[in-house]
């Protein structure tokens, strides 16, 4: 019986990369969003057994608690969960609406404290071990401009895996945490011309990354080969904050 | 209406299930049996792991209100009988 991993926010981006990866490597993959979107759709038509995909919103715990639910009514206790849901706002602090503010700590890290909250509960029943990575972002490392508010909160979800991992090791469920750079996807439409080209200069490897470069890091923490390492953060950004 | 005998029959069936999970033998759990801190080789995830098993049996959350302090799997019992 195939591993069944949640991933959240698996849509697009990287989220639908990492689902689609899981997919090809024989895992099933539980997931959710707020809608479907255009390329979700034929992979559930792909792999009617091993993808179940639930219409639900991070940010309301209802909404997040029936997915888990969901999901375990339909593959049982999750071997993992990969915590990636998570959306941006940009603007100065001093004049982003308070309501934005509370939207992004509600989605990106009270969101994902909940999903974990409720997917431990049954990884906890389930003899083995297991996984939790999430996907936070080297802005929670290095900060950048008219980013405060986000980066507040994929900090606060690399503290979240370093409490987490030494909270649950005893049971050989590791917690990491994946930071990309950044990433040439939806989220990052609203750079600049001159932004990108910046971001581009100032890394080593020479372009913005792609969602196919942190993708084999995600399958590389959820192997068996990646079972002693927790309480991480792996930074794939082509050295950007080297 | 579940009483708070039938209850520490189950904490004690879910305690020795958890025991085994983990490869210890099974103990005598009796309303007087400390969780943590006594006689039996359990930390605060195993615990935490009784407390979502007995959730899922019963459906009855005492503790959704925020914590409540119990020490003795007898002391459990009755949070969850009064639930």
């Amino acid at each position: 019986m195939s591993r069944t991993v949640i991933v959240t926010g698996g849509s697009r981006g990287l989220g639908l990369a990492i689902t689609r990866a899981l997919l090809e490597a024989g895992y099933a993959v539980a997931t959710c969003s707020r809608h479907p979107g255009d390329d979700l759709p034929p992979l559930l038509a792909a792999y009617p057994d091993r993808l179940f995909w639930q219409q639900a919103d991070i940010g309301v715990a209802a909404s997040s608690q029936a997915f888990i639910d969901g999901a375990v009514q339909r593959f049982g206790a999750p071997w993992a969960l990969i915590n990636n849901a998570g959306i941006a706002r940009e603007g100065i602090l001093a004049t982003l609406p308070l309501v934005e503010v509370d939207d992004l700590i509600q989605t990106n890290l009270t969101g994902a404290i909940q999903v974990a909250r409720a997917a431990l509960r049954h990884m906890l029943s389930r003899p083995g071990g297991g996984r939790i990575i999430n996907i936070s972002s080297i802005i929670g490392q290095r900060g950048y401009t008219g980013l405060a508010a986000y980066a507040a909160t994929k900090a606060g979800l690399d503290g979240l895996t370093r409490a987490l991992a030494r909270e649950v090791g005893r049971r050989r469920i590791t917690v990491n945490s994946v930071a990309p750079g950044y990433l040439d996807t939806e989220m990052s439409g609203t750079l600049s011309g001159g932004q990108r080209e910046q971001i581009v200069r100032r890394t080593p490897l020479g372009r913005l990354g792609t969602a196919d470069d942190v993708v084999p890091a995600i399958l590389f923490l959820l192997g068996d080969g990646a079972h002693f390492i927790t309480g991480q953060t792996l930074t794939i950004d082509g050295g950007i904050t080297c | 209406m579940t009483d708070t005998n039938t209850m520490l029959d189950l904490i004690t069936q879910e305690t020795a299930r958890i025991l085994a999970e983990k490869g210890e033998a099974a103990l005598p759990v009796t309303a007087d049996t400390a969780f943590l801190d006594g006689p039996l080789p359990f930390d605060s995830l195993d615990l935490a792991t009784l407390i979502v098993a007995l959730e899922g049996i019963t459906g009855k959350d005492p503790f959704r209100a925020g914590f409540r302090q119990f020490n003795t799997a007898g002391e459990l019992a009755a949070l969850y009988a009064a639930a």
